[in-house]
């Protein structure tokens, strides 16, 4: 299609036109792309949505021995709420004092196993292997495992809080 | 940076392509009537940007669909951007009759322009359909119910009703079929056409050109760019201000979910179909299909065939009034048709954001009733408000009459619970899943659970409650207070025949003073 040039508008109006044309586009398209930016990034949940959970009670332990106990948490995804299950060590000292440790690997995120004949934690997956009271002893984990607040109620009931 | 654009311009010829876009010629005297094109290009844009977007959030199942764009309304971006896409569909509407309006006054739609036009009316019509299936997503009551007018409208088709309304609903009846199939055609059918027919348009528009004013002028064609460009741009970011303002006014209604069994829920469309809403009461039982076929198809096939009904070069509105007359007397139809929808609001429905006395009620009794000890923001189970439930209503009623049975490891012993105090729980439940508590006064909170408890079962507040006793929503404009208090004391006292049971002692002084003072300020 031929360009058919109108009368030459003068130079300061058309520079005028292509500012204002320009700024209200960029204006618009920036605006907009802020707000979906932010839409993008900007659901993810505030509020900590760490609670207590029941973990049973002292008499399903043993004194001195970690204990494995599957919890079942319920966690908001979103709109979604889902069942997420994590497995804890408790370790209750016989009388008033619970820990309790995080079952997962600071390696890489396996499911580490109690040893009762070693008294040792060990990964399955990369040879990592934890002291009792969660320190690293060998393999390859940076950290000790994680350490989740505990408290024994006065009916001896164990909660956690995760 | 220049050498970087014109070594681009050398491998692509960019610059070409900028140059047919923006230096179109224009015929002289093309002005601010001529901007309503680009306004629509402009909204549509946005509109295709924020849907994408929200794809990010949006579940298009029964199951999730609600609480999905529930969420989205909980964060203030979410807000905005569903918001965008809410209004702008609103919009869009108007922007496409005044479009319309303009091109008829105009006569554009005139030799060799009646390609374009009838290009432009299925544009309408695709749009139309992104209203209506858009509609459904957020599947709440609205949605739900306007969804089951649409398609039983879609049953009058003349001799294929069934198979229409069954291609419409996937399924055997409205629910996750027909979700998914809307949702289909609202982010992948609808818009791969809109965009294919957008870009017909467009192509033909710049093979004709614009129309240009109604008589032509003397003086040579100018660019689109910038004094056109100028124009279209003040008006779009007129427009767009709008937008934005009605966005940030508010997140857009959302209200509770789709619930098939509610049979007091009054469906009402979206205002632009509020017309055809209004037109069918006009033609009720076998006649009803004129209302939702005929007339509306008439007018289609009217505005399809006016560039060969409004034949002849004459393109000056004044000395084309047969034509345009007939089309003023359309629009103003449909205005007024639309007005009296509009007005026809039912009156009994109650206000979406006011609580129920049950509801607030059940509130009462979850405190009374030790519900909250565990119910709580740090506590052992989820809070009982602010967050969605994936319960459904049986799960909640076994729940609350036995808690222990339903979820193990209660520590508390379970309060007995009357039936009565167990329904209001359990809307109070369904209420708080939901909606914030707005807080009522004292008085309120005072009565509410005796409402729940006892008037409930015989009496209604708007459409809640039973029907063995007559309805006290409007009970301020034939009792007063101190008449009210004395009957619910003792009814055979005022009305020896009566069949209201006596409260007098079940109640305390206080509890009937606010509920006779509360129900003689119902008027």
């Amino acid at each position: 299609m031929a360009h058919i040039p109108g009368p030459p508008a003068p130079t300061g109006r058309r520079r005028a036109l292509v500012l204002f044309v320009n700024t209200v586009v960029a204006l618009i398209g920036g605006g907009l792309a802020a707000v979906l930016g932010a839409f993008t990034f900007g659901s993810r949940a505030s509020a900590s949505q760490v609670r207590w959970s029941r973990a049973g009670t002292t008499s399903d332990l043993k004194p001195d021995e970690p204990v494995a106990r599957v919890l079942s948490v319920s966690r908001a995804d979103g709109w979604y709420r889902a069942r997420a299950r994590e497995t804890v060590f408790l370790v209750w000292d016989g009388d008033k004092t619970i820990r309790a440790m995080s079952a997962t690997c600071t390696h890489l995120g396996c499911q580490v196993q109690w040893q009762p004949k070693e008294k040792k934690f060990r990964c399955p997956c990369h040879g990592g292997v934890y002291a009792a009271d969660g320190t690293v002893l060998a393999g390859p984990p940076p950290r000790p495992l994680q350490t989740i607040e505990a408290r024994l109620e006065s009916d001896s009931s164990v909660l956690v809080r995760l | 940076m220049k050498r970087l654009f014109d070594w681009l311009h050398a491998r692509t010829g960019y610059r070409g392509a900028v140059h047919v876009m923006l230096d179109e010629p224009l015929p002289p005297g093309t002005g601010w009537f001529f901007t309503l094109g680009s306004v629509l290009l402009a909204l549509l844009s946005i509109q295709l940007l924020t849907g994408a977007f929200l794809t990010l959030y949006y579940a298009a199942t029964p199951d999730h669909a609600y609480d999905s764009v529930r969420f989205i309304n909980t964060f203030s971006a979410g807000r905005i951007v569903r918001g965008l896409h809410h209004y702008g569909a609103s919009f869009i509407i108007i922007a496409l009759v005044a479009h319309l309006l303009r091109v008829i006054a105009f006569g554009s739609y005139k030799p060799p322009r009646e390609a374009t036009w009838l290009s432009g009316l299925v544009l309408l019509a695709l749009i139309l359909g992104f209203s209506l299936t858009g509609y459904l997503l957020p599947w709440d009551q609205r949605a739900y119910w306007a969804t089951v007018v649409t398609i039983n409208v879609s049953k009058l088709t003349p001799g294929a009703g069934e198979i229409v309304a069954g291609i419409l609903r996937g399924g055997s009846t409205i629910g996750a079929l027909t979700l998914t199939r809307w949702y289909g055609a609202h982010v992948i059918f609808l818009p791969a056409t809109l965009i294919l027919l957008i870009v017909a348009h467009l192509f033909l528009m710049r093979r004709h050109g614009i129309s240009g004013p109604v008589r032509q002028r003397e003086g040579a064609p100018f660019a689109f760019f910038p004094s056109q460009a100028a124009r279209d741009t003040t008006v779009v970011l007129i427009v767009t201000i709008l937008l934005v303002a009605y966005a940030w006014h508010g997140a857009p209604p959302l209200e509770g979910p789709a619930d098939p069994t509610d049979a007091t829920y009054v469906p009402r469309p979206e205002w632009y179909f509020l017309g055809l809403f209004q037109l069918l009461k006009y033609f009720p039982g076998k006649w009803e299909v004129v209302g939702a076929m005929v007339v509306p198809g008439l007018a289609a096939a009217f505005l399809a065939l006016l560039p060969w009904i409004d034949r002849g070069p004459e393109r000056n509105p004044l000395r084309r009034r047969t034509v345009l007359s007939a089309v003023v007397l359309g629009f103003i139809s449909v205005a007024v048709l639309t007005s009296l929808g509009w007005l026809d609001t039912p009156s009994s429905a109650a206000s979406p954001d006011s609580w129920s006395l049950r509801e607030i009620g059940g509130r009462v009794y979850a405190q009374k009733l030790n519900c909250t000890k565990c119910h709580a923001e740090t506590g052992l189970a989820d809070p009982l408000e602010g967050g969605p439930s994936t319960r459904g209503p049986e799960w909640i009623a076994g729940h609350i009459v036995d808690p222990e049975m339903i979820a193990p490891g209660m520590r508390e012993p379970p309060a007995t619970i009357h039936e009565r105090e167990a329904a209001a729980v359990a809307a109070y439940a369904r209420r708080a899943a939901r909606d914030a508590y707005p807080g009522y006064p004292p008085n309120i909170e005072l009565i509410a659970p005796v409402w729940a408890r006892y008037c409930v079962g015989c009496h209604k507040i708007e459409g809640d409650g039973g029907t063995d006793g007559p309805d006290l929503t409007h009970e301020g404009t034939k009792h007063d207070a101190a008449t009210l208090r004395r009957w619910i004391e003792d009814p055979e006292q005022v009305d020896p025949d009566a069949d209201m049971p006596a409260f007098g002692d079940r109640l305390s002084a206080a509890q009937l003073d606010a509920i006779a003072q509360y129900l003689a300020s119902r008027k």
